[in-house]
C-alpha cells in the first residue's frame, strides 16, 4: 500500500517536470528576451490596463510601442535607392 | 483572399509595449519633404502649392492607419529614379508594423508583394489622389512603398524588411478610382520593384485581388482622432 503511493507520487511528479517544464525552443525564446517588460513605460501601460476589461489604446501608446524596437534598426532599403528629392 | 490571420499586426500585439502622455497625438511633421527639400524648381512648386494636402495625408495616415508609419520625408513629390527626366510623382513610402506569420513567409516574393500590393496600393491611392492633384499638370503620377518584416529575426539578427515600391502613371489612378479600370489592371499598368533588406529584387509582377483589410481591421481599444475623417 506504502509502496503503490511512492509510485504515484513519482509518477505525478514527472508528469509535473515534463508538461510542466518549457521547451527547448521556449528557453531559447526567454534568453533571447532576458526582461519581461521592455521598458518603464511598458510595465506603465501593462500595470495601467491590467485589469479583466479592454486595454485603452492612444494613437501615442502605437507610436511609443513602435519607438522601442527590442529587435534593433531594421535592414532595409533607403528612400534614395528609390527615389530623388 | 490573403487570410486576415496571416497579417497579425505587430501594434496591436505589442501594444503592451508603453505609453507617455506628454507626446503629442499630431503626427510628425518631418514625415513630409519640406519645401527647401526638392532640388528641382518644379518639385519646389509642386511642394508649395500642395502643402495642405499633404499634411492632410500625413494625419490621415498616422490617425486612420496607425499600425502603418510613415518613413522621414516619406512622403512628397518625388522623381522615381529609374524614370529620366525631372518627371515628379506623389510618394508615400510607409512601413507596415505586422508580425510576420509562417504562411506568409512561406509564400514567394511575387505573392508577398502581390499580397501586399492588393491590400495597400488601392487604399492609399484613395487618399493620395485628391481630385486637385488629379488635374495638376505637374504631376504625373503616384508611388506607394511599403516595406514590411520579412521573418522574425532570430538569434540576435537585425530584423530585415522586403519592400515594394509600385508607380503608376496618373492616368491610370484616375481610371482605376473612377471605376473604369479594375484593380487587375491597375496592378497590370503598375511598375513594381522590389528589395530585400537592402538587396535589389529587381522588376515584379504583382497580381491583384480586392482585399478590405486596411478598412475593416481595427487595433483593439484604439479610437482615432475625432478630427480626423477615417474611411
Amino acid at each position: 500500500m506504502r509502496g503503490k503511493h511512492w509510485r504515484s507520487l513519482l509518477i505525478g511528479t514527472s508528469l509535473l517536470l515534463v508538461g510542466g517544464c518549457a521547451s527547448s525552443e521556449e528557453w531559447n525564446t526567454w534568453r533571447s528576451n532576458t526582461s519581461h517588460f521592455a521598458s518603464k513605460e511598458h510595465y506603465d501601460f501593462s500595470m495601467k490596463n491590467s485589469g479583466g476589461s479592454s486595454a485603452s489604446v492612444t494613437r501615442n501608446d502605437i507610436t511609443m510601442a513602435k519607438n522601442q524596437n527590442w529587435f534593433g534598426r531594421p535592414v532595409t532599403v533607403a528612400q534614395e535607392q528609390i527615389l530623388e528629392r | 483572399m490573403l487570410a486576415r490571420a496571416i497579417l497579425g499586426l505587430t501594434a496591436a500585439a505589442t501594444l503592451a509595449l508603453g505609453t507617455n502622455s506628454a507626446l503629442a497625438a499630431d503626427p510628425p511633421s518631418d514625415r513630409v519633404l519640406q519645401i527647401d527639400r526638392y532640388t528641382s524648381d518644379k518639385g519646389r512648386a509642386l511642394g508649395q502649392k500642395f502643402q495642405g494636402p499633404l499634411r492632410d495625408l500625413n494625419a490621415k495616415v498616422y490617425h486612420c492607419m496607425p499600425w502603418l508609419d510613415v518613413k522621414n520625408e516619406g512622403i512628397g513629390f518625388y522623381k522615381p529614379k529609374h524614370i529620366d527626366g525631372d518627371i515628379r510623382y506623389l510618394s508615400l513610402n510607409a512601413i507596415v508594423d505586422q508580425q510576420p506569420a509562417p504562411e506568409f513567409t512561406r509564400l514567394s516574393v511575387q505573392e508577398r508583394v502581390s499580397a501586399m500590393f492588393s491590400r495597400y496600393v488601392p487604399h492609399l491611392l484613395r487618399s493620395m489622389a485628391t481630385s486637385d492633384l488629379l488635374k495638376e499638370p505637374a504631376l504625373e503620377g503616384f508611388t506607394v512603398i511599403v516595406s514590411w518584416l520579412k521573418a522574425e529575426p532570430t538569434g540576435g539578427q537585425p530584423p530585415v524588411l522586403e519592400t515594394a515600391a509600385a508607380f503608376m502613371p496618373k492616368p491610370l489612378v484616375a481610371d482605376y478610382l473612377r471605376g473604369r479600370v479594375g484593380i487587375t489592371q491597375l496592378a497590370d499598368g503598375a511598375h513594381v520593384l522590389a528589395w530585400d533588406g537592402e538587396t535589389k529584387l529587381g522588376n515584379v509582377k504583382p497580381k491583384a485581388w480586392a482585399d478590405d483589410f486596411v478598412l475593416t481591421y481595427k487595433v483593439a481599444g484604439y479610437t482615432p482622432d475625432p478630427r480626423a475623417t477615417c474611411p
